[in-house]
């Protein structure tokens, strides 16, 4: 009964987000114009495996599975989240850079959104199926669990997402998890190109970076293909 | 114990960092100790002849309930004098790392394990060769999954053309961006990531900052190479904006923390003047004298700064004279000295709580820099701060106690890496809800 109602506050939390950046949108005068796609560099950070999770019908799958000229943008959220700030504002975020590329649908066939949670057992593939649906996707959106917190953590490890699970003064779970909010932009040869915190989480931002690095990756490609 | 509290709805709450951080000038991409810290970590150099001579890290108690308050909890030495200097955690707070200037060498200590008994766990020994020939990694700087690091010199010819090298937090090198050709020199960087602006300031090449201060001083050449200039940069692009003239050495940086507070401070030592950078309605910035740091005539030689949460006080410390001055910065183009304290004969690095309840001052600036005889004090001073008074609570000397110069502090605590809580609190007031993290 407490897991459906945090669950049901999250999904609010979410919708509030989304609301919030339409309205914001046209409310404030941005503080600075993001630097324009291609005019900076965004050099491998960090390298990740292509880890083997469950998908929203429980079917196993690859977390980024990219065909090469593809990148994936990769959150991880759970859904127990009562800082609106945190998840409900990365899956707010991801909401809109959905959208942007629905509209978009050449940039569209060379991104995919992942969301994967990391309280896999609390989010199971059911629930991750409902927050999909509640979201819509209208491009490449994966949900993505785990089958248990060991399988999940070399993921993290990887990645370097940090997720301390608070326990009360008897050591029992109190189902909270602390954490910092990361995203990352992941290429098609597995190497980080971006990490971002909150209030990197712009959508445009976002956008923009996804088309730098695959217009570098092209522009390799082409230099590659020449030389040949 | 309320203050224990307000840590524990930082994790309840958040379960992301809040963003008004200065405990006291820490990224704001990592999550801050908001309440009582447990210990105050002490980068220290190593002295011949003193103890085991080495640089370490020194831990001390600094929570009042705990039975350590006030004493030396633990010490980690690395072996060898590196001229260790500044160092900072990376965004997940679960390592620190700690650069020396002299031989660029970088130590990494897990905090996370046993916050009372940090480890050397990983020595990164090829800054120079990774960084195309960058010397004297000055300020650690947490950005998400990443060190951003500040040179001061280049291996060439150890003056001050440097630049920003950057490490992913399991240390592999990232990139090197250089300092631009007009502004060569480097100090430190710190980022607004609502403004996706990056400020950096300028000292001197590791030629300068290696050797005696009295025979620099003397050396009219060499003074003339000291950085005098102030840079904006576009922080997600990489690019410089904007380069100001700032004479004199510009050394530490702080932004501004409250909403809407869209500037930053520095000190400049060699002409002892406060400046801020302040972002104009067209969103370009200017860089502007606010105030005097004692008397410039007789050289106080500005060091750390530190600014309190509120953006209200900035604490200056000046070295020669051993002071501290503390601005009421509440109007940030005309700030007014409220206290003028000696701390000791030197005093170099000042750090403050989230809360700004509590100050600590540590005396060493470097190794051939602090002065000599009976004047070379070396200690750590802890104060608490009600807004008018600094009160002192415990000190100790880092020379009785055969560790060495102590230097850059940075905050510890028990909890955070715990994630045993007793009870869910409410927040005292909304300010202590913590705000939307940072990140970029």
């Amino acid at each position: 009964m407490e897991s459906r109602r945090r669950r049901r506050g999250f999904l609010g939390l979410v919708s509030a987000g989304l609301l919030a950046a339409s309205l914001g949108a046209h409310a404030e005068t941005p503080l600075f114009t993001p630097p324009a796609p291609g005019t900076y560099e965004l050099p491998p950070i960090q390298h990740v495996a292509d880890y083997e999770l469950l998908d929203s019908h429980g079917a196993r799958v690859r977390l980024l599975g990219l065909a090469p000229g593809q990148v994936a943008l990769v959150s991880f959220v759970y859904q127990h989240c009562t800082d609106g700030s945190a998840c409900p504002a990365a899956l707010a975020t991801w909401k809109r850079v959905d959208e942007a590329l629905a509209a978009r649908p050449t940039l569209a066939r060379h991104v995919r959104l992942v969301t994967v949670s990391f309280d896999p057992a609390n989010d199971t593939p059911e629930r991750m199926a409902e927050l999909g649906r509640h979201l819509r996707p209208r491009s490449d959106w994966r949900f993505l669990t785990a089958r248990s917190e060991a399988e999940l953590q070399p993921v993290l490890a990887d990645y370097g997402q940090d997720v301390l699970r608070l326990v009360g003064s008897g050591g029992e779970r109190l189902g909270l998890i602390q954490h910092l909010t990361k995203a990352f932009l992941v290429d098609a040869h597995g190497d980080v190109r971006g990490i971002y915190g909150s209030s990197f989480l712009s959508p445009q931002i976002l956008l923009n970076d996804v088309q730098t690095v695959l217009a570098e990756e092209s522009a390799a490609r082409r230099q590659t293909a020449a030389s040949r | 114990m309320a203050d224990r509290l307000l840590l524990l709805a930082s994790l309840l709450f958040c379960f992301a960092v809040p963003t008004r951080a200065d405990e006291p000038c820490q990224s704001p991409y990592l999550p801050k100790v908001t309440g009582q810290e447990d210990f105050v970590y002490v980068f220290t150099l190593g002295v011949e002849g003193m103890g085991d001579g080495s640089d370490k890290l020194v831990t001390v108690g600094a929570n009042p309930s705990r039975p350590d308050y006030g004493k030396v909890v633990s010490s980690v030495s690395v072996g060898g004098r590196h001229e260790v200097h500044h160092g900072g955690f990376t965004d997940d707070r679960r390592e620190l790392w700690m650069g020396g200037l002299d031989d660029s060498l970088i130590f990494v200590f897990d905090v996370a394990t046993d916050p009372a008994q940090p480890k050397l766990v990983k020595t990164i020994t090829t800054f120079t060769k990774d960084s195309g020939g960058v010397v004297g990694p000055h300020t650690f700087y947490a950005i998400p999954g990443r060190m951003l690091i500040s040179g001061l010199s280049n291996a060439k010819d150890n003056g001050g053309k440097t630049a920003l090298v950057e490490y992913s937090n399991q240390g592999r090198f990232v990139r090197t961006i250089w300092m631009p050709e007009a502004a060569p020199y480097g100090y430190d960087v710190r980022v607004s990531a609502n403004l996706n602006r990056m400020l950096t300031s300028s000292f001197a090449g590791r030629a300068n900052y290696m050797r005696k201060l009295p025979d620099l001083m003397g050396d009219a050449e060499a003074m003339k190479h000291f950085g005098n200039t102030m840079i904006v940069w576009d922080y997600h692009a990489r690019k410089p904006l904007q380069t100001f003239t700032v004479p004199g050495a510009p050394l530490e940086i702080r932004w501004a923390l409250a909403p809407q507070h869209y500037f930053a401070f520095s000190s400049s030592a060699l002409t002892s003047k406060l400046w801020g950078v302040f972002r104009k309605d067209d969103g370009t910035f200017e860089a502007v004298e606010v105030a005097t740091i004692g008397d410039p005539s007789k050289v106080p030689l500005p060091v750390d700064i530190s600014l309190s949460a509120d953006d209200h006080f900035l604490f200056v410390d000046s070295f020669m004279d051993g002071t501290v001055r503390v601005f009421d910065v509440s109007q940030p183009r005309t700030p007014t000295v409220v206290l003028e304290q000696k701390i000791g004969s030197q005093v170099n690095m000042v750090s403050q709580s989230w809360d700004g309840r509590r100050v600590y001052f540590t005396s060493s600036l470097l190794a051939n820099w602090d002065k000599t005889g009976a004047e070379d004090e070396q200690f750590l001073k802890a104060f608490n701060w009600d807004g008018k008074t600094l009160t002192p609570v415990f000190s100790i000397d880092f020379k009785a106690a055969k560790l060495g110069r102590p230097h850059q502090m940075n905050f510890g605590s028990i909890d955070f890496y715990r994630g045993r809580v007793a009870a869910r609190p409410s927040p005292a007031s909304p300010q202590d809800v913590p705000q939307a993290a940072e990140g970029g």
